[in-house]
């Protein structure tokens, strides 16, 4: 990794000069929650957001997507990504996209992922953990790739990590932006990683999960919960690795029509309905189960299908926690 | 962008064949000679058949790749998709994309006897492994157990009498019971009294002895079928390994995106269109809500 540090009287030419790649989405407040959206200057933006209400895999699968358009009887196809930058992503929301890019960019690669992937540049920022945040646990709390830059909040600007060539590029083009590294700062870094690391309030204990929850597969737990769940699907629409979608063709005209694809949620009745009306997760019940299963899935090479990013717990109607219901669903066990 | 896995080939029907009130047979060329010329898919394999304007479905391809220059799709009328293709006529040009999936391991189970076990529509991908071994003889011997609700339902009916008759000549054994009794039922009985029976398919098993070390199973029905085909096999001692099956669940992508096929637990989760449709026992042991 390379380090450059970017003082606080040089963020501003900093973020003008990411505007040279392109359009620059970043965390906005609007009411109540944060969203990524396209801003023109650097006072639009949240630095200090917790988590936005979509992730960021709103740039790369969108909620609707046309994916093919019918031209006088073939479908043709073309992706629309244009370069953009994405400024001040969290570590968690990196994670996300790199379990995404594990789906979608392994053989055959989605060509439209794969573009907006491409052209995207992508700024990460640090971050400190609200009550929902449990993403130490999982080891998702620092991103070590997946950005280009990343920049570390020191009293007087920041700690830069060049993540990509690409990143390079950039601080080399602007190099009167940046200075070397101090041992000040990397000592402020430090203790800004440690402050950091104690305000977790929450974890996932990690230790034979996997096997614990299999085993817990009757647990009582599972109903307890489905019953209160309202089946509303928020918990896949916000959650940066949820990725489900459902196919859709429909006709613009008499001679056009597009085929669209768009979020779909596996606690939808009809995600597992065949023809002839057989269900293969036809309870509230299964789909509660199906959901927690399909997150708490390890990979050896991703690990788990949650980053611990905190939205399904801010964004459940019905106040369910992630962490307590794998918790009580373990703790039933005994 | 040419490299679209979306992107679907086109291909004319050639033939439409009425096999039941039910289910039509569809035989298809693709119109660029190249893609006709490549396309090569092994039994148990399926492609997604695309109307263009009006949505994709999946469907097994239930015709051999010994027999090259064309395919051949076993399609129910089961809904809305099906409903219209089932409309469409000779001459008329549709999409298809893939293969997909793993399909049967048939070069591992060479030398082997085959045991295929079918229920109603579960014929269509286990006709592909039918003909195929007929087809390459490297197989020693292959039994097909059929189930089917009646004489009507019977798919591919005149090849499947056909080889009630002649089977045992090509090293292949058919047996095959109905539900519902008819005439014709009755008739096939008496001619074939030890291969036809009234009753299910796990009947057919019964008096029936099978060399389990050189065995494999290959199995395809409804999902209620699974369970008592299982016991009946294990009962003979087949090891987990050694029994195949076939799977359905909704597909939209075929190709590990979508998400709507993931069956399975923490500890494994498989994707029915990349990881199967085929699955052994064994994947059924370890991975819950497979079968
Ligand atoms: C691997 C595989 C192989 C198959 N092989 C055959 C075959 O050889 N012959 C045959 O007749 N049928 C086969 N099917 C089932 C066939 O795909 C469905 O009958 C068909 O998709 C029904 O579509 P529909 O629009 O007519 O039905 P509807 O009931 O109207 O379907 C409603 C919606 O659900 C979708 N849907 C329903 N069932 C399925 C399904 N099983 N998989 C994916 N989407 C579904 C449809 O696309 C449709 O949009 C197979 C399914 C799979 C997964
Ligand atoms: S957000 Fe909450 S209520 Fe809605 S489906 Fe998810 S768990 Fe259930
Ligand atoms: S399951 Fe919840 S905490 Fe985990 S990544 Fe998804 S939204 Fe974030
Ligand atoms: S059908 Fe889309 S993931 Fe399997």
């Amino acid at each position: 990794m390379r380090y450059v540090k970017l003082s606080s009287e040089n963020f501003s030419s900093f973020f003008e000069s990411l505007r040279n790649w392109g359009k620059v989405y970043a965390p906005i407040k609007r009411g109540s929650i944060y969203t990524f959206q396209e801003v023109h200057e650097l006072g639009e933006i949240e630095l200090n957001y917790t988590r936005t209400m979509l992730p960021p895999k709103k740039f790369f699968v969108r909620p609707r997507d046309e994916i093919l358009r019918l031209k006088n009887g073939r479908w043709e196809n073309g992706t629309d990504a244009e370069p953009i930058v994405l400024f001040g992503l969290h570590s968690c929301d990196m994670h996300g996209l790199k379990i995404l890019d594990k789906v979608y960019l392994d053989e055959p690669a989605d060509p439209y992922y794969k573009a907006r992937r491409e052209k995207t540049f992508i700024v990460g920022i640090s971050c400190m953990p609200d009550e929902y945040c449990f993403c130490k646990s999982l080891g998702t709390h620092f991103a070590m790739d997946g950005f280009d830059l990343f920049l570390h909040e020191l009293p007087d600007g920041w700690l830069v990590r060049i993540g990509s060539v690409r990143g390079h590029e950039v601080v080399w083009e602007n190099g009167e932006l940046f200075e070397e590294v101090t041992d000040e700062d990397l000592k402020h870094f430090k203790e800004f990683e440690e402050r950091r690391a104690n305000a977790f309030q929450k974890e996932i204990p990690q230790e034979g999960l996997a096997d614990m929850l299999d085993l817990a597969y009757n647990s009582p737990v599972w109903k307890e919960y489905a019953e209160i769940c309202l089946a509303c699907g928020n918990c896949n629409m916000v959650c940066p690795t949820c990725r489900c979608y459902e196919v859709c063709d429909n006709w613009i005209s008499a001679y056009d029509a597009v085929r669209e694809r768009r979020y779909d949620s596996c606690f939808m009745e009809n995600h597992g309905l065949v023809a002839g009306g057989h269900n293969f997760r036809p309870t509230r019940l299964d789909r509660f189960r199906h959901r927690y299963y399909c997150k708490s899935y390890f990979d050896p090479s991703s690990g788990y299908n949650c980053v611990g990013c905190g939205r399904c717990d801010e964004f459940c109607p019905a106040k369910i926690e992630h962490v307590k219901v794998l918790e009580e669903v373990r703790g039933s066990l005994r | 962008m040419s490299e679209n896995p979306h992107q679907t080939y086109d291909a004319r029907i050639l033939e439409v064949k009425d096999l039941t009130p039910r289910e039509k047979l569809f035989t298809l060329r693709f119109l660029d000679p190249e893609i006709g010329e490549h396309f090569t898919f092994k039994p148990g394999q399926f492609v997604i058949v695309d109307i263009r304007g009006f949505g994709e479905f999946p469907i097994s391809l239930c015709s051999s790749p010994t027999r090259k220059g064309y395919i051949q799709l076993c399609i129910r009328k089961a809904g809305r998709m099906t409903k219209f293709i089932h409309q469409m006529k000779e001459g008329e040009v549709v999409g298809i994309r893939g293969p997909y999936g793993n399909g049967f391991p048939m070069e591992k189970m060479e030398g082997s006897n085959l045991l295929l076990v079918a229920g109603g529509l579960g014929m269509a991908p286990l006709r592909s492994v039918l003909w195929y071994a007929i087809d390459t003889g490297k197989y020693e011997h292959v039994w097909l157990l059929y189930g089917t609700k009646a004489y009507e339902d019977i798919l591919f009916r005149d090849e499947i009498i056909h080889l009630l008759k002649h089977g045992d000549a090509v090293g292949c054994s058919v047996k095959l019971a109905y539900e519902v009794e008819s005439p014709s039922c009755i008739y096939l009985e008496r001619g074939f009294f030890d291969r036809v029976c009234k009753g299910v398919v796990t009947d057919l098993f019964r008096g029936e002895e099978f060399d389990v070390d050189k065995a494999y199973a290959l199995i395809c029905g409804p999902p209620v079928m699974y369970r008592f085909v299982i016991k009946e096999l294990l009962d003979r001692k087949l090891s987990p390994g050694r029994i195949y099956m076939t799977l359905e669940r909704r597909m939209r992508c075929g190709i590990g995106k979508c998400g709507h096929c993931i069956v399975g637990t923490s500890t494994s989760i498989k994707y029915v269109c990349k990881d199967g449709p085929v699955f052994t026992y064994w994947d059924a042991l370890s991975t819950r809500g497979l079968i």
